[in-house]
């Protein structure tokens, strides 16, 4: 009896107030756009970290014979100083790094000669030229900076090299396009917000002799206010989807038939993610509608 | 059932007050007229046993409970309890009579079987019978004015407040809703009418509280509206008032009077409420299921009074 009445109620006002209802609708469904492409770029991100980061190695060069670096002053490193470094990484990286490997000058030249049976640029390099090197690999790779702190400066080595630097200036821009989508996704949300705000006064003031009588024989709060804060919330919710449904497309065109075709060594974001971030996107329009319908309410419709 | 201790009431700091220390006790049961000038407080007096507004001062209890401690959430629990008539009725332009009615069980949650019985019964009793369908502006102002308090009685309230019912009414229609407001009276139910009609007053002889710029200058028992000039001391013969002939007497016409005829629907809506309470239509066995309040001791008991009988008893 009283949701049917209720549903009535909130239908007779979405009818009176169509054109408000439409630009709610439209407003929440750009701004949310905006928030599911910023989640989408995240989710991108982790993905991107998640795969390569698996392959990135902490490089720590030796002392070769002949460097400038002052830790080399003594030359090429000792087997005292490689002894130290390796119980440095026992003892004090333990924790960090899954695993270690020491590449010896005998191992660097055996690789390098297969990947460049010819020489490289035309000079010969022996073995003396190459360079002894312990590969890390860490349990998580944002750790490097504990490596550096602990190896860095310490004698025999030279340089600590970490490969995820390679990756950086991507995952910088990536970082920096959710931003702007987050920056733009919170002008629209403010402008959604007060438009809901907005919607609700139309449709308060438009009822206010329901309201009044509603309210003279003693309905509750709630029961006056529900039908308006569903109101809001069917409009922000019904963008919500029509936002979910655009980003669905967008990845499923964009992306995967035609990104994921002619890039395909990248792990995409598929539409399985656009469904995950949904109730994101749900969740935020209801409490947009929420928060706004509370605070007009609060105004406007007062026992 | 209602008492009112010392209140006060001020709208805007520095102006005059719209309540200024007022004593009244209602009993339950009582019919109650509330007269004075144009801004005397009568409204603000209902307002306040409504709680929509709050006194400044002093303390008003309704049906037991105090007011100025009665907190948000349990208001509309008060006027539950609370039947409300205006002068412009008020009813719904988009809902049929019986929409009206039913709107107000509705939104406070009765069960529909409940509103498809009710309903219908407080229509028939009121005089409204066949008239489910019409919508307010097909109604006579009379028949509109029963419909608002077929509105305000459905749920069987404790206290009917009635700011002027009869303003907008000619005097026969307005006779036609005193005899309602009667009616409900006499099923035990408290009745404060704020009123300018004299003649309804004079002819009723109930209690009434004279309030004067916010105070209660009268209140006494089986009591008249009072001269004009006691309660507008202000007005005297001023000049725009002093058109040719003023003051000449007229000796073929001792009464001079304007007659209203009043509307068919009127009188029928009259007949229909008089046949219905024959029959003893919307009989007030019916329990109360607001049991906001025990009976005070002593009061409660009361004899169905027809509208000619003059004289309140007082508790």
């Amino acid at each position: 009896m009283r949701l049917q009445f209720i549903l009535v109620e909130v239908l007779q006002g979405l009818r009176r107030n169509a054109t408000m209802v439409v630009s709610v609708i439209l407003v929440t469904f750009v701004s949310l756009i905006f928030v599911g492409a910023a989640a989408l770029l995240q989710t991108q991100v982790t993905k991107l970290k998640g795969d390569w980061y698996d392959l990135v190695e902490v490089s720590v060069f030796l002392c070769p014979d002949g460097s400038t670096v002052p830790t080399c002053a003594e030359g090429e490193a000792t087997e005292a100083q490689i002894e130290a470094v390796e119980r440095a990484i026992d003892t004090e990286l333990g924790d960090l790094v899954a695993t270690t490997y020491f590449e010896s000058k005998t191992e660097a030249f055996e690789a390098f000669s297969a990947r460049y049976p010819d020489g490289y640029q035309g000079t010969q390099l022996t073995e003396e030229d190459m360079q002894a090197s312990y590969r890390l690999q860490l349990a998580d790779p944002e750790q490097y900076q504990v490596v550096d702190d602990v190896l860095g400066g310490r004698d025999g080595v030279e340089v600590i090299e970490d490969q995820r630097a390679a990756f950086e200036p991507l995952f910088l821009a990536l970082n920096r396009a959710s931003l702007v989508a987050v920056g733009l996704a919170a002008v629209m949300l403010l402008a959604a917000a007060l438009l809901i705000t907005t919607t609700i006064r139309l449709s308060a003031v438009s009822r206010r002799r329901e309201t009044g009588i509603m309210r003279l024989v003693g309905a509750s709060n709630l029961f006056v206010q529900l039908p308006f804060m569903l109101e809001g919330a069917i409009a922000a919710l019904v963008g919500a989807v029509l936002a979910v449904g655009g980003l669905w497309l967008a990845v499923q065109y964009l992306v995967v038939d035609w990104l994921a075709q002619s890039v395909d060594w990248v792990n995409y974001v598929t539409t399985a993610d656009v469904l995950a971030i949904a109730p994101l996107l749900l969740g935020v329009a209801v409490a947009l509608a929420v928060v706004s319908s509370v605070v007009t309410l609060h105004r406007y419709t007062r026992v | 059932m209602i008492r009112f201790e010392n209140v006060s009431k001020v709208y805007a700091r520095g102006a005059r007050p719209a309540l200024d220390d007022v004593d009244v006790d209602i009993e339950r049961g009582e019919f109650v007229f509330l007269v004075g000038a144009s801004g005397s407080g009568k409204s603000t007096f209902l307002r306040l046993v409504l709680r929509e507004e709050r006194p400044t001062g002093g303390r008003v209890y309704v049906a037991g409970r105090d007011l100025t401690r009665l907190s948000a959430w349990k208001v509309p629990s008060l006027r539950r309890g609370i039947g409300m008539v205006f002068q412009d009725f008020r009813l719904l332009p988009n809902k049929n009579v019986y929409e009206n009615v039913a709107f107000a069980l509705q939104v406070i949650g009765r069960p529909r079987h409940t509103i498809r019985t009710t309903v219908p019964e407080v229509l028939e009793w009121v005089g409204l019978d066949g008239k489910e369908k019409r919508r307010p502006h097909e109604l006579s102002g009379g028949e509109q004015q029963r419909v608002a308090i077929a509105r305000a009685f459905v749920n069987r309230p404790q206290i009917l407040l009635a700011d002027e019912p009869t303003g907008n009414l000619d005097p026969t229609t307005s006779l036609g809703i005193m005899r309602l407001l009667d009616r409900i009276n006499s099923t035990g139910t408290t009745v404060v009418m704020a009123t300018h009609d004299d003649e309804i007053v004079n002819e009723m002889r109930r209690r009434v509280v004279e309030l004067s710029t916010g105070r209660v200058v009268r209140d006494e028992a089986d009591a008249q509206y009072g001269r004009r000039e006691d309660i507008l001391p202000l007005v005297g013969p001023a000049p725009v008032l002093d058109a040719p002939g003023r003051g000449v007497p007229r000796p073929s016409v001792p009464n001079p009077r304007i007659v209203v005829q009043p509307e068919p629907g009127d009188l029928a809506a009259e007949r229909a409420a008089e046949a219905a309470l024959e029959q003893g239509a919307f009989d007030h066995d019916g329990a109360q299921d607001d049991a906001d309040v025990a009976d005070p001791p002593g009061v409660g008991t009361r004899s169905r009074r027809a509208m000619s009988r003059a004289g309140v008893e007082e508790a």
